[in-house]
């Protein structure tokens, strides 16, 4: 499966040539695989350096004037730390921008927890006007930025290194919607992001186990399908999140609240917790925290046995 | 040097109708927004979107006092604005909301924020190859903000020619991290740099009215020296005025100094 970083440089080649008010503007990285973008729209790309504050408050200039900016660099610089100009120039003053970033939670699991970033999606979901779109293959982010880049908020898109491996169709994808990827009965299991492939391989071992597990998938997290989370939770009653975001807002506090009302209702998350100390492979720092088709299954049992 | 007494006693009158405003910050830039909006900039005070417009970007959000009084004398306000600063009747407070003032183009407050999104603005212009040109006035207190020297860079390497700084050189820095040497930093950083007095009518006619702009060059820099509360006696300086609300006694004493 392509890569979703390079879907992204497809995707702004394809929609550049029509759409003059697009500007992409990047913080270093993904200089190369935007060249056919940047040689197809001139003037319209900028490297504009290692200054990720910088660049959020000029993409707010470049919307003042009328343009749409997209601004693309690795998650923790774009989103925490320059987070008071997205908070300011973007919410308080109701401009627009795209924000595209790369590197979140621990995909950078080689380079340490500098490197990492479990808080970006609570970040802009804070913002009144924030949207949230985590694509875990390339016709999700394809398909989603084109229906929303245009709609005036302040939108996020988080593309993991991996994508999750699932072959979605166009018409699986709806801004806003979640996706039963498997029917069950006893367990939902809702899952973001590249997650979405140890969700199914746990739900795989827990059918061998007799456990029949829902997986849900989202690829919006602002607006939160609540209703689709609610009737599936209605029906099993057991939940399990597995996210790659901070344990304190994220996911599970989307899920919870969708459940409110709903009587029976045991839910555990499988979140970060804290910083992620260490190296390794992305797949190890997954295993370290429970993030495994393994440690999925182990959660589920627990909880589900527990409620028995 | 001619001072704008009317211009200061309106800020003074507001700052004391409301209880709150900076005073001093606001009488060391209100010579020079009122020149630029009496001599400069491009603007349809009844149309403050007017595409064609020239772009003012009041960086150092707590000087707006002084862009307000300068806003109402040029008509984008009208004297109830006035009258209802820092009201929940009004649309005025101590830093501009740019969704509810006319002619305010960025909501500035926290500091180093309105210099970055003009360098956004002027880029943004350049791409659609308008005229337009974008002026951004900074604190030199401000200039302690690490964003105000990243968007330097970026500007002078975009060769943004559509683009002017003006930085209010009123010595706040110097209070606390000196600015040892601001037009050689400004230079340094690949600006075409003007030094000037800021509270001088002839000293900013001649500057404004030689700068070169252009869609792709060296951006231009006007460092004006100004004095921090400049027009009465007390208020200048750096020490309990910044932020004070003045006594009956202390306005009456306002109101005499520029009256005389």
């Amino acid at each position: 499966m392509k890569k979703l970083r390079e879907e992204f440089a497809d995707t702004m080649l394809e929609v550049g040539p029509s759409d003059p008010r697009l500007v992409v503007m990047v913080g270093d990285i993904s200089h190369g695989i935007l060249q056919p973008y940047a040689k197809a729209c001139p003037g319209r790309y900028y490297n504009i350096g290692i200054c990720e504050p910088t660049i959020v408050n000029m993409a707010a200039g470049l919307n003042k004037t009328g343009l749409i900016p997209v601004v693309h660099t690795i998650a923790p610089f774009i989103t925490e730390r320059a987070y008071e100009q997205i908070k300011l120039d973007f919410g308080y003053q109701m401009l627009s921008v795209n924000i595209v970033s790369v590197g979140g939670a621990f995909d950078y699991a080689q380079l340490g927890c500098s490197h990492h970033c479990y808080t970006d999606v609570s970040l802009v979901c804070h913002l009144k006007r924030g949207v949230v779109v985590l694509p875990g293959s390339p016709v999700e982010f394809n398909k989603l930025f084109k229906e929303i880049y245009t709609n005036g908020l302040i939108n996020y898109f988080r593309l993991p290194e991996k994508p999750h491996g699932v072959e979605f169709s166009p018409n699986d994808i709806q801004f806003g919607r979640g996706i039963r990827v498997r029917e069950g009965r006893d367990v939902t299991i809702a899952v973001i992001g590249t997650q979405l492939a140890n969700a199914l391989a746990a739900s795989d071992r827990l059918a061998a186990q007799g456990v029949s597990a829902e997986v849900l998938y989202f690829h919006t997290i602002k607006p939160f399908d609540a209703e689709f989370l609610r009737a599936s939770v209605t029906k099993t009653r057991h939940l399990v999140t597995v996210e790659e975001l901070s344990a304190h807002d994220g996911l599970y506090n989307l899920c919870l609240r969708a459940c409110v009302g709903v009587n029976g209702v045991s839910a555990v998350q499988i979140a970060i917790e804290d910083f992620v100390h260490g190296y390794g492979s992305y797949e190890e720092l997954c295993a370290r925290i429970g993030m495994s088709p393994d440690g999925i299954a182990r959660t589920v049992l627990q909880l589900t046995r527990q409620a028995a | 040097m001619t001072l704008n007494k009317n211009l200061r006693l309106k800020i003074a009158q507001m700052v004391k109708a409301s209880g709150e405003g900076h005073i001093p910050s606001s009488y060391s830039i209100v010579d020079l927004i009122d020149h630029l909006y009496g001599h400069v900039l491009r603007y349809d005070a009844k149309n403050p979107c007017w595409a064609d417009r020239d772009y003012f970007i009041l960086s150092k959000g707590h000087g707006c006092g002084g862009f307000y009084a300068v806003l109402h004398k040029y008509g984008f306000l009208s004297d109830q604005d006035i009258a209802d600063y820092s009201t929940s009747r009004g649309i005025l407070g101590g830093h501009p909301d740019m969704t509810i003032v006319p002619g305010a183009e960025a909501s500035t407050g926290s500091l180093g924020h309105g210099f970055p999104t003009a360098v956004g603005t002027a880029l943004g212009l350049r791409i659609q190859q308008r005229p337009n040109r974008v002026f951004a006035l900074l604190g030199d207190g401000e200039c302690h903000e690490g964003t105000i020297w990243e968007s330097a860079n970026v500007a002078a390497n975009l060769r943004l020619g559509n683009l002017c700084a003006i930085v209010d050189w009123n010595g706040s820095a110097a209070q606390l991290m000196p600015h040892d040497d601001m037009p050689a930093k400004w230079r340094a950083f690949g600006w075409k740099v003007h030094v000037i007095d800021g509270h001088s009518a002839e000293a900013m006619q001649d500057v404004f009215s030689k700068l070169e702009f252009s869609r792709d060059g060296t951006p231009n820099v006007v460092i004006a020296r100004t004095v921090k509360g400049k027009g009465v006696s007390f208020t200048e300086g750096h020490g309990k005025w910044h932020h004070r609300i003045p006594t009956d006694e202390e306005m009456s004493a306002i109101i005499k100094e520029l009256a005389a």
